[in-house]
């Protein structure tokens, strides 16, 4: 069966031993994070430096002048050579492009995307019949509709934007090694991709239809506002599928593990929940995340050699070209500016989250994560007597870093 | 929850002064067009800094030194993540303050650079922190009440309050007819439902391990304190036969003893009358002294009869023994040496100059004035020289530190005393220990929180501020000083600077208030009270 047609949403993973080792990895990565933050907050590693406490991830992610993205190379491939602002350093082509989309992509519109999240979930949950993945069919299914409906990018005649969004994703964000048997995927995709919303494009300058991005886009673009090219329009909704829809199936349902492993906070998040308390629910959810949030950080290339930490006693200097991940999943858990960090605490301000990044860089979409994550979970929380299915499919499995698998049961 | 109050007193370029001086005004004027605050776009503090209970940002004019800016910080939890809190919600505008201060020449210099540099980005939690000064003295009014624990239980007040006056507005209000054990379990019954949480234990306000550790302090310092007063009479028994120490003693004792007589009396016009005196205090504590001194034996003999061994090569027997009289000998020289640091000191007070009329700038008077009594709480921030001389050094420190550590045992209860309007005070050393600065957040005008400490805190006020210079005469540390009401006023007004940013988390809430609110929803949290506990219970209400 072509990529193109698949339905298989992740590659298979890894078997046997390959598999156990990889979660150990896993499971050990918080200790040693720990032990980092405590003796080597700068850890050398060849060419690559890891940072590990609050501090000095913050200052990764906001010296941007300094401390580049990676994404470049990778983008090219997926938009065909265009340029894409996840790629740009802060530059007036970045700003220019970023304020045009957020002239499309509006506050106003969150309120609505949250009730539509809501509508979803409730409609998925009430025909699962007493029994669920929240990976795929809850959380997968409602972002990929949702945001798909949204942007104006619906599944492309005989493929699936799950798939088609999640290989992309995995070659842009996870693929550091540069895989053959993906990138081959990813060089039938990419193309068929853009040819889909090229497609989109045309058939809704004829037939505008519904007010969602796309058409928002066309219309300045009709109205003569040069920003609005076609090449544009394609890259931009190109991007955000590649890096929207397909994070939410990864950190949702780990939170949802988290929640599970909690009796009682999951029966405080279910009170919120069926109290239709969003804001209190809101706060559960990005919460149980931090415990186990999207990936355990972001790279950045030193485009200049920096000190890092100057001025303190682990002050290291980075030199031009050296690769950084800057953990921002170590510094949701540092002592140092984080209180009680091990402790479950739903009502932490938001300076002890960096879901989303930080600086030039945040997730552009995090207003939509913000107001729609929770509600995800809402319906299924909502639920009397949910619990973990019985068996190893009762419990969350991962493929690499994306979340494989999670049942549970209600009712 | 442990709660911290600290404070960052930087140098500030003095061409900075007024630059500073606006930021900070705009930083205020961000909160709300009512001087009150609370309500505009600075009541987000409330959830960016859920820590926080009272804050200011001051700038003090400098005459002998450049200008200092403060920051002081009361707050729950620890100080790092207080820090990330405080720069989350106001990080670029703190970072534009920096700017205007003094580059430091320790080592701080490097971290100051990377925060300050044009386009610096880096956090500057770090540098706060490496400079965050811990207080000589503090005193936490409602202490052990977190900010949350504080605006959750006013709520439940004010809901007791709607229910106690709208449970029947048409007719006779129900509760008046009932017996304090049913008002108590009706009350609860119709507010229980929206506060779920008076099913949980309270949180204790001062945990077991912190009493223990306020308690270890407090006795720690004085067995110290003892041990040291006691030194010179260690070495000398060692150095003399013990007749002629005890006549030494004596001599010493009778003749510091007929100097003071002499001097210990107030210099003409200088005088307040009070009825406190030195030796019915002695008296009165006779007991709980003598219990001391007992103990401070034991301690010093089980960690001196290991040492004397290891030092003399003597037996369990004999080392223990010599140890119980070397120590007895050198306990019989403290109170000669107490009445030798008690002269010296006398002698230097007299020397004393006292300031009586101490200037005061009109323009920055109104300012303050200004700023103050918009609601029932108000802030104030001094800043005085310190008197020089070895002995004051010794004493400020030794004094503050077991004054600090009093306060920690005595101040428990919500209360300072019989003071019941501060929220948190502290005070700390700056420049070098050259200047000692204090703070407080209290209820009621500043002329009627003065007037309180000055009735009912004198000895503790002079004792922790007699060391400023041009304070009023003081006699022995504790005596006159505060009590010259008008003079210790102006002083302390001369000493103030304008509390340009302050913000207080629970700004219509007296400390008393607080109290009564964690009466009420103690009772409330009780499924049920006897009548004898119900009938105490409702006077709250």
């Amino acid at each position: 069966m072509s990529i193109l047609t698949s339905r298989d949403v992740l590659r298979p993973g890894p078997k046997g031993f390959k598999a156990w080792i990889q979660r150990v990895v896993f499971a050990l990565m918080p200790g040693f994070f720990t032990f980092l933050r405590r003796w080597k907050p700068v850890m050398k590693l060849g060419n690559n430096y890891l940072t590990s406490r609050y501090d000095d991830v913050r200052e990764v992610f906001a010296t941007d002048p300094a401390f580049g993205v990676v994404y470049k190379p990778h983008l090219d491939v997926i938009m065909g050579g265009q340029p894409f602002f996840l790629g740009m350093a802060d530059t007036e082509q970045y700003r220019h492009d970023t304020d045009a989309m957020r002239r499309v992509v509006r506050p106003a519109d969150v309120p609505k995307l949250a009730a539509q999240t809501e509508a979803l979930g409730e409609q998925i949950v009430a025909g699962a019949d007493g029994r669920i993945d929240v990976v795929d069919t809850l959380v997968r299914r409602v972002t990929f509709t949702m945001l798909g409906d949204y942007l104006g990018v619906p599944d492309p005649p005989g493929g699936d934007l799950r798939v088609w969004g999640t290989r992309l994703f995995e070659f842009q964000f996870v693929d550091q090694g540069n895989d053959p048997a993906l990138r081959k995927e990813v060089d039938e995709i990419a193309p068929a991709l853009r040819m889909h919303i090229q497609n989109e494009i045309a058939r809704r300058r004829i037939e505008p239809g519904k007010d969602d991005v796309l058409a928002r886009c066309l219309a300045l673009q009709a109205a003569g506002d040069p920003a609005y090219s076609d090449d544009f329009i394609r890259t931009s909704l190109t991007g955000f599928i590649v890096g929207g829809p397909p994070q939410p199936p990864m950190v949702v349902p780990q939170a949802m593990e988290q929640l599970l492993r909690r009796p009682k906070v999951l029966a405080e998040a279910q009170a919120a929940a069926r109290a239709g308390d969003d804001d209190r629910l809101r706060r559960y959810v990005l919460e149980a995340m931090r415990f186990d949030p999207l990936a355990p950080g972001l790279p950045r290339v030193a485009l200049t050699d920096w000190t890092l930490g100057r001025g303190t006693s682990h002050a290291v200097t980075i030199p031009a070209g050296a690769q950084v991940l800057a953990a921002f999943a170590s510094a949701m858990m540092d002592p140092r500016r984080v209180a009680d960090p091990r402790l479950f605490d739903p009502n932490r301000p938001a300076s002890d989250y960096m879901h989303f990044g930080f600086g030039l860089h945040e997730c552009f979409g995090r207003h939509i994560n913000h107001a729609t994550l929770h509600l995800m979970l809402k319906p299924l929380l909502r639920q009397p007597n949910l619990r973990r299915a019985s068996g190893k499919e009762g419990k969350l499995t991962k493929n690499g870093p994306f979340a494989e698998r999670l049942v549970v049961t209600y009712g | 929850m442990r709660q911290t109050t600290l404070s960052v007193a930087l140098e500030v370029k003095p061409e900075s002064y007024d630059h500073l001086s606006s930021l900070l005004d705009k930083l205020r004027e961000r909160r709300d067009p009512d001087p009150s605050g609370g309500t505009g776009p600075f009541a987000d503090f409330l959830t960016r800094v859920p820590a926080v209970h009272f804050m200011s940002l001051s700038v003090f004019p400098g005459f002998d030194y450049d200008p200092l800016f403060v920051i002081e910080a009361n707050f729950d939890g620890e100080k790092g993540p207080f820090w990330a809190q405080l720069e989350s919600a106001i990080g670029p505008e703190l970072r534009a303050m920096l700017r205007c201060c003094k580059r430091p020449l320790d080592n701080d210099g490097p971290l100051f650079d990377s925060i300050t540099a044009k386009d610096a980005r880096a956090p500057i939690a770090p540098y706060l922190e490496r400079r965050s000064l811990t207080p000589t003295v503090f005193h936490h009014g409602n202490r052990g009440m977190t900010r949350d624990r504080i605006l959750a239980e006013h709520k439940l007040f004010e809901a007791t309050r709607v229910e106690l006056g709208c449970a029947n507005v048409d007719g006779p209000n129900p509760y008046r007819s009932l017996t304090p054990r049913q008002i108590h379990a009706k009350l609860r019954a119709a507010v229980h439902p929206d506060f779920t949480w008076l099913d949980e234990t309270a949180p204790k306000r001062i945990p077991l391990a912190q009493n223990i550790g306020d308690w270890v302090r407090l006795i720690g310092f004085i067995v110290a304190a003892v041990f040291v007063l006691s030194l010179p009479g260690l070495f000398l028994s060692l150095a003399m036969p013990w007749e002629r120490y005890l006549i030494l003693l004596a001599v010493v004792f009778v003749g510091i003893a007929m100097r003071l007589k002499q001097i210990g009396v107030a210099l003409p016009g200088t005088a307040v009358a009070t009825r406190f005196s030195f030796l019915k205090f002695f008296f009165s504590q006779l007991i709980p002294l003598v219990l001391f001194v007992l103990f401070y034996l034991v301690v010093a003999v089980a960690i001196g009869t290991p040492l004397s061994m290891l030092a003399t090569a003597r037996h369990f027997d004999a080392a223990w023994h010599g140890m119980v009289i070397w120590l007895l000998w050198g306990l019989a020289g403290a109170p000669v040496v107490i009445a030798g640091i008690v002269l010296w000191l006398r002698v230097i007070e007299r020397r004393d100059a006292s300031q009586d009329a101490p200037p005061v700038d009109p323009v920055m008077l109104r300012e303050m004035a200004r700023r103050e009594d918009w609601i029932p709480q108000n802030h104030m921030g001094s800043l005085v020289l310190i008197k020089p001389g070895i002995l004051r050094m010794i004493l400020i420190r030794a004094g503050h530190r077991g004054l600090g550590l009093v306060l920690r045992i005595i101040a428990r209860k919500g209360y300072l005393g019989s003071m019941r309007t501060i929220h948190f005070a502290h005070w700390a050393m700056v420049n070098n220990r050259s200047r000692l600065m204090f703070f407080s957040n209290f209820d009621q005008t500043w002329e009627s929180y003065l007037d309180d400490f000055i009735e009912k805190a004198h000895a503790g006020l002079t004792l922790a501020w007699c060391c400023g210079v041009g304070f009023p005469p003081t006699r022995f540390l504790v005596k006159d000083g505060a009590s010259h009401g008008r003079q210790f006023k102006e002083w302390a007004r001369h000493s103030m600077a304008v509390s340009r940013f302050w913000y207080s988390a629970y700004k219509d809430l007296t400390a008393e208030q607080i109290e009564r609110n964690f009466r009420i929803a103690i009772g409330l949290r009780k499924r049920t009270l006897s009548d004898k506990d119900a009938a105490l219970w409702i006077n709250d209400l």
